[in-house]
């Protein structure tokens, strides 16, 4: 399975992600959990203290093609050497790999930004499945970040800014001619949460979690809710959506 | 006064910068409020709605398709892309992404 989680800042990507990686190993899955997001999220929710996860300079080399500065992993490190050999690993054997951030007082993260890049490029194929956190909003999620994802999980919650930020994407994946694009219903506190989800971006919702106070609790520590409160409505919501994902993608 | 506000997606940069642009506007500044966000939301926490905040045609949007001379001035382009909000707050948005651009991470 190959799925990336998108929708507006906020939402719940980052503690969805996470727990869904997490539930997908305890199902048997080895999984690759990839955090895009610069701002430091899923590590947290899939359980991990430390979120730290990029590639070394040293695994990134830099070259010159027609003139312009190019970035590529160093020479015989496959993207799947990579992953074994950097990636953090996360309760229940799920490997993480973030997007690394320049260090120090440093503007300029090209190296790492474009060694992550053609990481994707080369990402492991058959036996293990993919777990995306894209950044929040509506920035080039489909041809750039998310680009290895076969199924966009918008997390859109009942309220207009994520609404519009649902349509936006919807709009922009068609654009892009993205693979299969649908919706997760996200923080539901009414029983036409996400009716209202789909009717008013058009996405078909797959699945929703409810509104669970146990998550903001665990986010406040810093915590996954998977092993916080495991058999709440979120981990509870999480392991359904797993369920229906893994069933779709059995399909042809 | 210029302010601009950041922070982590989710953690209130366009609640707050809405609130504190209708706060100077009420305490008779004049006011305007930029969304430089490529999603922009702004509208809807100033309160002009969802409708309104998703039919805004970004300032660069409108330029680029030449449907629009560039502006002449500052207060020229504020007076013809931007539209009024709660307060008298004036509301500009500068770019919005409405189309995938394949080589721009």
């Amino acid at each position: 399975m190959r799925v990336a989680f998108v929708g507006k800042g906020g939402v719940g990507k980052s503690s969805l992600s996470g727990s869904f990686a997490r539930v997908l190993a305890e199902a048997g899955e080895r999984v690759l959990a990839i955090d895009s997001d610069p701002m430091p999220g899923m590590a947290f929710s899939l359980g991990l203290e430390q979120s730290d996860a990029g590639l070394p300079d040293d695994a990134v080399e830099e070259y010159e093609q027609d003139g312009r500065q190019r970035f590529r992993l160093r020479e015989g490190l496959t993207g799947t050497a990579a992953i074994e050999q950097y990636a953090q690993r996360a309760p229940g054997g799920v490997h993480f790999m973030q997007l690394g951030k320049a260090r120090g007082p440093q503007w300029n993260n090209r190296r790492q930004h474009f060694g992550f890049q053609r990481l994707l490029d080369d990402l492991p194929g058959d036996g293990w499945s993919i777990v995306g956190d894209l950044p929040g909003g509506t920035r080039q999620p489909f041809l750039t970040w998310g680009r290895y994802a076969r199924t966009f999980l918008v997390v859109i919650e009942p309220t207009p800014a994520s609404l519009l930020t649902g349509r936006r994407l919807a709009r922009l994946a068609e654009t892009a001619r993205a693979p299969r694009v649908v919706a997760i219903a996200n923080k539901v506190r009414e029983p036409g949460d996400a009716e209202r989800v789909s009717s008013r971006t058009g996405l078909n919702v797959i699945g929703s979690v409810p509104f669970d106070p146990a998550l903001a609790d665990a986010d406040r520590l810093g915590k996954a809710v998977l092993d916080t409160d495991p058999d709440g409505p979120t981990a509870t919501a999480v392991r359904s959506l797993v369920q229906t994902l893994q069933k779709s993608e059995e399909q042809p | 006064m210029k302010i601009a506000v950041v922070g982590k997606g989710g953690s209130g940069k366009t609640t707050t910068s809405a609130v504190l642009a209708r706060t100077f506007a009420r305490h008779g500044h004049d006011t305007l409020a930029l969304d430089c966000d490529s999603n922009p939301n702004l509208g809807i926490s100033l309160g002009i709605g969802e409708e309104a905040t998703e039919a805004l045609v970004s300032v660069r949007d409108a330029v680029d398709a030449g449907e629009e001379q560039h502006a002449t001035s500052m207060d020229d382009l504020v007076s013809r892309f931007g539209v009024d909000a709660p307060d008298g707050v004036r509301l500009a948005v500068v770019t919005a992404i409405q189309n995938p651009e394949p080589d721009c991470p």
